[in-house]
């Protein structure tokens, strides 16, 4: 297009000097976009107030630290035993309520090793898991052991890490159906013949 | 002024020069990269040869595109602006000739070494030691070469693109001394002399600033010339350039924490690392306005010019990246983001949105005038824009929506939070395979568009005679209508006197005592009072000052030295002072045996870190997933530090003993045998390769310099240790059906992996001293 | 015809920024006609759809309810698991072309008439101010006058209905996150109940209200990005808005000898939104609202000469010269979008009401039992649907003398649940060497459709030296 049909009214601040042809207005930006600058300088005094100075909300490692509390927390109320200690999980493995929704976990996930009537190899020599209806234990018997081992498997001999999968709340009724096939103070023999080395 | 004119013939040799190797080593550049892309899919494509595989391209993919592809273009502009806008020819043709076959020899022998695995692991320093100092030589080559040439100026007062070429220059020679200080080993080897987090803090302050002083402010200096030159349209905003030219170079340094969010950095570095770069927003938002405003008169042109159609898009794209980038260094947008895909969506807007398109603006500007004939086709150069553009918009989707996806997916929890909703990583990765394969489309195309642009440039030069510039100066030098300053004048200014104390007490409140902190506060804003005051009552003396400023290169370079040193100063002291072995609470890292450590510099070889950070943030969904979050004394020890930056796998800080030997062979060999759906490529060549143990006495005498409190132990000590640990594997692997050397490198690697995560337990839970800097 | 504008725009400057840097705030006057009420028609059709999208149900769930905190995305009908979140690449690209091309075609139509900004701006707030406060004129007299008790009324009045728009606004686009019954339950709880979503409705209720009240055109021309492509997208064919230089110059009064059409009203200047002057040509502000046209045409029309003197035409058409609608890049972009919009018809065609992933037990890769070796699977089932689904499992590819356990049951998911199954595979020593890709299926009981995924098996080297009873040894080194 040709010349500019509007002649400026005011010709803007240029700067006097030229630079291999390049002149410069003096142009204002506009102030808020300098606000914006003021205002994130004031943001970094704030944060670094309120953070670093009066510490009001914990940070970093810090704040993890109490989310994982809060965490093993639900997950403990998860749980429905407010402890997992061997009283519980016992009181537990009397109620039908934990029992029957522990044997719904089990037959989902359980069977396929220690199969449906929890015999494991005592019923079938093809069977991939010990039985879990007998006396004999091979990494503990006291229902604490049962739900460590359920949570963090053995992974050398193919015992999954349910924790993750599964989570508290159904471990503690899995391990509440299979206590449901035994009696509280009956005598434990730990089988040490088959026990992965200590770790 | 009776003064006899003479001609100056520009020295536009050079310009050619660097402006042919731009176009070949951006094909190169990006090629590289769609083949890295692909491989993220289609993990054959390493055809089981170590260097085709990925992880030892992708650091050629990052040189090439940063010091290959921007380094010879930012060359190219300089050499061709710094001219004309200080109208003298470059001072020593020797120099420059230097200063271009040096930088290409350093670019062939990062494309040699990089792919044999000859690296230092740190990013985009990955370079070994001798070619490092080939950079520095060809470094300080290039900075007496140009201020040499600003020396014999014949116009005295410097344009605001010579500032940022300032900058440029004495910033990147300070970082990159910093960052590559390190103790050779061997030829190609070394170890850097810091150390874990201190390694990790220098690294990133580094790694961001790359960014900042490589690909960002000569670009800018870049756009400042060629923009309104193009667009035949003065410069919008002077004042605007002198706001953002000094807000950007001051507070970009600080900013490079924001890399290592969450992880275990010291709170006060993170927190400084978020804040500055929020406050960057604004500055860099200044360059890009200031280059869109002076588009703005010429705004029709837009249409038909495809020089102004790259400048448009590309500084829209600027604007677009630190728009992102802040956002990015939000804490909380950091912990999703971080290690996924938006980062590498983040920083291809940067790299192909602003320099790849303020590139082709820059070269179809060039070929006429360096050549003296049209452009071949001014067609093909639109169709180049569209191409690219398709491209970015494809690559950037692709790696949005793959980000946020995986980002989302990785800390989703279920049953109140508490248990992972896709507890196995590979679910989180086949989510997002279709997005790679959109991605490597995307690349393409934009390569594609590269091609035109070569083609376009041979059939332009093509029969084409070279030109060079000249002008016309006075033999005598005219006495500047400016008195200048001397350095004293410089720094005894009202506006830099007040920048400095303000700052002084800026950094008493934020480090000091409570007494220091009041008055470090008030003297701040006392500071900021009076300055405001000073320039509301004599602000024609502060522009009378920068006017007197800008005709004397050497205080300018002093006082943008003194603007970036700050940051790095205050941020990187007090952590290699306070952040040592011997003062860490809570854990301590156990040295790594003989055969660990030959395990981990084949980590380090093969580019694992690439993709395996070795980093538990101190986030719920990582700890979840990863188990205890990482101490900052658990890497203490790790030279160089390998907390990574990307995950296109799981993270391997606490790795060591969770799955069997056996297992990491398969792993190693076959990936998808025991990872279905892994993308990992197979690492084949470590079980018929030998590990070079006699090196390992050397090594470890290294590593006892750099403080790493390895037992008096003699050569035949260290090998016969080695060897004990390697038959040990061997053994085990032996057992579960596997048969493999002892010597084999996979050996020394899974010795390595199996070692990960092991730490001692700090005894001295002394009162809490010096916690500011340790928390 | 007064001239309401109180400046002359320039292409040195910004009209909206002042001297000193401040703001020049715009009062754009009315100007009725065809575009402004076919304009004003289309933004209210998608006002309406952003209303009732949250609100209609298309198979029992709302149209439009993206839920981000149990990771199901409900599109007209469509569910997606997280999954699936990768088609929304479609979406953003196909934004993305669906721009390229309409702008290649049709310039900044998407700016003026589709745009949320330029819609709630001109159909919903403008509106707000033109009622209480009255025209151009009568706006620009009130904010010079000074502060009586009625124009603090006024200025109160208009400022409380634009936070009330705002918030509406704002908790409607949460509907489409957290769905229209859970945001009606939020707003009757205390704010600290929801404290995450209050938040964010007080702050993008803030951010929305300081946007259409005071940001307004800023936006356009210095925050988004895709004004500025605009440019750099069209060519000397596209639909643009234009000033008919040959016809118009040069300007003069009615009748005044050798003038053009253009009677120097500034009709145009004063009704436009962005403060820029159509007829210095096509500018970085222009968002293409077509107010100038329609205000050009009114004059036109009183004067009794043709109206179009500022139209909708091609540059090429403004200066005289041929148009083409059809270019090489209308195909190309056309095509692009073709491909896209198939293979995203085909991708989420491939999208199943269900999702099967399998993965190996974390441990070792596999158990050498006796003359058995052992490789220990988990099996992953999503219903995507919201009725239950009941899957059946099985595996195909395996050698006869192997042993599967874990699929024999039917396997129940939910609505929108996920089941995980154990999967144990137990093959003879003998064979265990030998490379065994096998195939985990699952199907509903109605045989409607079918998910698998191949997987595979793994077992030591073919000649080991003790073949029996070794379990892989101990982790510790």
């Amino acid at each position: 297009m040709s010349a500019d049909p509007n002649p400026h009214p005011t010709e803007p601040d240029v700067r006097p000097h030229v630079y291999d042809g390049i002149r410069e207005f003096n142009n204002r930006l506009p102030n808020w976009w300098l606000f914006t600058l003021y205002a994130t300088i004031v943001f970094w005094v704030g944060y670094w107030a309120y953070y670093e100075w009066f510490r009001v909300e914990p940070e970093g490692a810090r704040s993890v630290e109490l989310a994982m509390t809060r965490i093993d927390a639900a997950k403990l109320a998860a749980t429905a035993a407010v402890n997992i200690d061997d009283k519980s999980l016992w009181a537990m493995s009397r109620n039908p309520v934990f029992v029957d929704a522990g044997r719904q976990t089990f037959e989902a996930n359980c069977v396929a090793c220690h199969l449906k009537s929890l015999r494991g190899k005592s019923e079938s020599p093809t069977a991939i898991g010990p039985d879990l209806t007998d006396q004999i234990w091979i990494h503990g018997g006291d229902p604490t052991d049962l739900y460590r081992t359920v949570t963090q498997g053995v992974p050398a001999k193919g015992m999954p890490t349910w924790g993750p999968v599964l989570g508290p709340k159904r471990i503690t009724e899995a391990v509440a159906y299979v206590l449901s096939h035994h009696k509280e103070g009956e005598p434990i023999v730990i089988d040490t013949s088959v026990s992965a080395p200590a770790k | 002024m009776s003064n006899q004119k003479i001609t100056v013939e520009f020295n536009d040799k050079i310009v050619r020069q660097f402006l042919l190797a731009t176009v070949v080593w951006a094909a190169v550049a990006m090629l590289v990269g769609v083949l890295i892309a692909a491989q993220l899919n289609f993990w054959q494509l390493n055809f089981n040869t170590s260097w085709l595989t990925w992880s030892r391209l992708r650091p050629l993919h990052t040189n090439a595109a940063i010091f290959a592809f921007v380094g010879n273009m930012m060359f190219a502009g300089i050499y061709y602006s710094t001219q004309r806008l200080v109208k003298a020819r470059l001072a020593s043709d020797f120099l420059s000739q230097f200063h271009f076959w040096g930088w290409q020899a350093i670019i062939v022998a990062a494309a040699v070494t990089l792919p044999f695995g000859l690296t230092r692991s740190k990013e985009y320093a990955e370079l070994i030691w001798p070619i490092n100092l080939m950079v520095v030589v060809v470094w300080v080559v290039f900075a007496v070469n140009f201020f040499w040439t600003l020396g014999r100026r014949n116009e005295p007062s410097l344009y605001v693109a010579i500032w940022f070429y300032i900058a440029t220059i004495v910033t990147v020679a300070m970082l990159y001394i910093v960052n590559h200080l390190s103790i050779p080993t061997s030829f190609t080897h070394s170890y850097p002399v810091f150390g874990g987090v201190q390694d990790a803090l220098v690294q990133w302050w580094y790694g961001h600033n790359a960014v900042a002083f490589f690909l960002t402010t000569p670009i800018l200096g870049i756009m400042y010339y060629f923009l309104p030159k193009a667009a035949e349209r003065p410069v919008y905003s002077y004042r605007l350039s002198v706001i953002h030219f000094w807000s950007l170079v001051f507070v970009y340094i600080w900013a490079g924490p924001h890399h290592l969010l969450n992880t275990a950095l010291p709170n006060w570095l993170q927190t400084l690392g978020m804040t500055f770069s929020l406050m960057l927003w604004a500055p860099s938002w200044g360059g890009m306005l200031n280059g869109l405003l002076t588009l703005r008169g010429a705004w029709d042109k837009v249409r038909t010019d495809p020089v102004l159609k790259f400048f448009a898009a590309g500084v829209t794209f600027y604007g677009m990246a630190t728009f992102e980038g802040p956002l990015l260094a939000i804490r909380s947008v950091n912990a999703l983001a971080h290690y996924t895909d938006w980062i590498i969506a983040h920083v291809h807007i940067g790299t192909l949105g602003w320099n790849g398109f303020m590139a082709a603006g820059m070269i179809y500007w060039l070929l006429p005038r360096l050549w003296s004939k049209p452009l071949y086709s001014t067609a093909l150069a639109n169709l180049h824009f569209w191409i690219g553009l398709v491209g970015i918009l494809l690559y950037a989707s692709a790696m949005w929506t793959s980000g946020i996806t995986q980002g989302v997916m990785l800390t989703a929890a279920t049953d109140n939070g508490t248990v992972l909703a896709y507890p196995n990583f590979l679910d989180t990765l086949n989510a997002i395979r279709p997005m790679m394969l959109m991605r490597v489309i995307g690349g393409a195309l934009y390569l594609t568009g590269w091609l035109l642009l070569a083609y376009n440039m041979v059939r332009t030069i093509r029969g084409a005679r070279p030109v060079n510039g000249s002008i016309e100066v006075y033999a005598e030098p005219a006495g500047t209508e400016t008195a200048g300053l001397s350095l004293l004048g410089s720094i005894f200014n009202p506006p830099v006197l007040f920048s400095v104390l303000a700052f002084a007490f800026a950094c008493a409140w934020m480090f000091g005592g409570d007494f220091m902190k009041i008055a470090g506060i008030v003297g701040a804003l006392f500071c900021i009072v009076a300055a405001y005051l000073h320039y509301e009552s004599r602000g024609r003396q502060w522009a009378a000052w920068y006017d007197r400023l800008l005709v004397t290169a050497m205080p300018f370079t002093v006082l943008t030295l003194i603007a970036v040193i700050a940051g790095g100063l205050i941020q990187i002291i007090p952590t290699v002072v306070a952040q040592q072995a011997s003062n860490v609470e809570d854990r301590r890292q156990i040295p790594y045996t003989p055969l660990e450590l030959a395990g981990r510099d084949l980590y380090v070889s093969d580019g694992c870190y690439l993709c395996h950070s070795q980093m538990i943030r101190t986030l719920v969904p990582d700890v979840l997933r990863y188990g205890d979050y990482s101490r900052l004394g658990e890497s203490i020890y790790d030279h160089p530090f390998q907390w990574g930056s990307k995950r296109n796998g799981p993270d391997l800080a606490r790795v060591g003993g969770k799955y069997p030997n056996i297992w990491h062979l398969r792993h190693l060999q076959d990936p998808r045998s025991v990872s279905a759906g892994s993308n990992m490529p197979n690492f084949q060549w470590l079980l018929t390769d030998a590990t070079d143990l006699a090196i390992l006495p050397k090594k470890i005498a290294v590593m006892r310099t750099l403080g790493v409190p390895y037992p008096p132990m003699s050569d035949a000590m260290v090998l016969a240790n080695a060897r004990a640990q390697a038959a040990g594997i061997a053994e085990d692997l032996k057992a579960a059906g596997a048969t493999v050397a002892p010597d084999k490198q996979v050996i020394a690697l899974i010795a390595y992996l199996q070692g990960l995560g092991k730490f001692e337990p700090v005894q001295h839970k002394g009162p809490e001293q010096g916690s500011r800097l340790n928390d | 015809m007064q001239n309401t504008s109180p400046f002359k725009p320039v292409r040195d400057q910004v009209t909206t920024i002042r001297e000193d840097g401040s703001r020049r705030f715009l009062y754009p006057a009315d100007a009725p006609g065809r575009f402004d009420r076919a304009r004003r028609a289309a933004a209210l059709a998608l006002i309406a759809v952003y209303l009732l999208l949250p609100w209609v149900k298309v198979g029992g769930y709302p149209a439009v309810f993206l839920d981000v905190a149990h990771r199901r995305f409900h599109l007209l009908g469509l569910t997606l698991a997280a999954q699936d979140l990768w088609l929304l690449f479609f979406l953003i690209s196909g934004l993305g072309f669906g721009l390229f091309f309409v702008t290649a075609l049709l310039g900044r139509i998407w700016c003026g008439w589709a745009c949320p900004q330029t819609v709630f701006l001109d159909h919903v707030f403008r509106r707000v101010e033109r009622w209480i406060e009255g025209d151009a004129v009568k706006r620009q007299l009130l904010a010079r006058a000074p502060w009586t008790p009625s124009k603090i009324l006024r200025r109160a009045a208009k400022q409380a209905i634009y936070l009330l728009l705002a918030a509406a606004i704002t908790h409607l686009f949460l509907a489409y996150f957290v769905s229209i019954p859970s945001v009606w339950a939020m707003m009757r709880d205390a704010p600290t109940k929801n404290w995450g979503a209050f938040v964010f409705i007080a702050a993008a209720t803030g951010v929305i209200y300081f946007n259409f009240a005071w940001f307004r055109e800023q936006l356009c021309i210095v925050i988004c990005p895709y004004g500025r492509l605009q440019s750099a997208l069209t060519d000397d064919h596209t639909l643009v808005i234009g000033y008919d230089w040959a016809r118009g110059e040069p300007r003069g009064k009615p009748g005044s000898p050798g003038a053009g059409d253009c009677v120097a009203c500034e009709r145009c200047v004063s009704v436009c939104p962005t403060g820029i002057d159509i007829r210095q040509g096509l500018q970085l502000e222009c968002i293409g609202c077509a107010a100038c046209i329609d205000a050009c045409d009114e004059v036109m029309a009183r004067l009794g000469r043709k109206p179009g003197l500022v139209r909708y035409d091609s540059l090429a058409g403004l200066s005289g010269r041929p148009r083409r609608r059809i270019r090489p890049r209308m195909v190309v972009y056309g095509v692009l979008l073709v491909i896209g919009a198939s293979v995203a018809g085909w991708s989420a065609s491939g999208i199943r009401p269900a999702m099967l992933t399998a993965t190996r037990m974390v441990g070792a890769p596999y158990y050498v039992d006796g003359g058995t070796v052992r490789n220990q699977f988990l099996v992953r089932l999503v219903n995507k649907r919201s009725e239950k689904v009941t899957l059946n499992l099985s595996v195909r590819g395996l050698p006869a003398a192997a042993t599967v356990r874990g699929l024999e049951a039917p396997v129940e998911i939910a609505p929108m649940g996920e089941e995980v199954r154990p999967l144990i595979v137990q093959v003879p020593r003998a064979q265990s060497a030998l490379a065994i890709v096998f195939e985990v299926v699952a199907s509903d009981a109605a045989g409607s459709f079918r998910l698998s995924r191949a997987m595979e098996f793994l077992g030591p080297e073919a000649a080991p030296d003790s073949p029996n009873s070794h379990e892989p040894g101990p982790r510790s080194l």
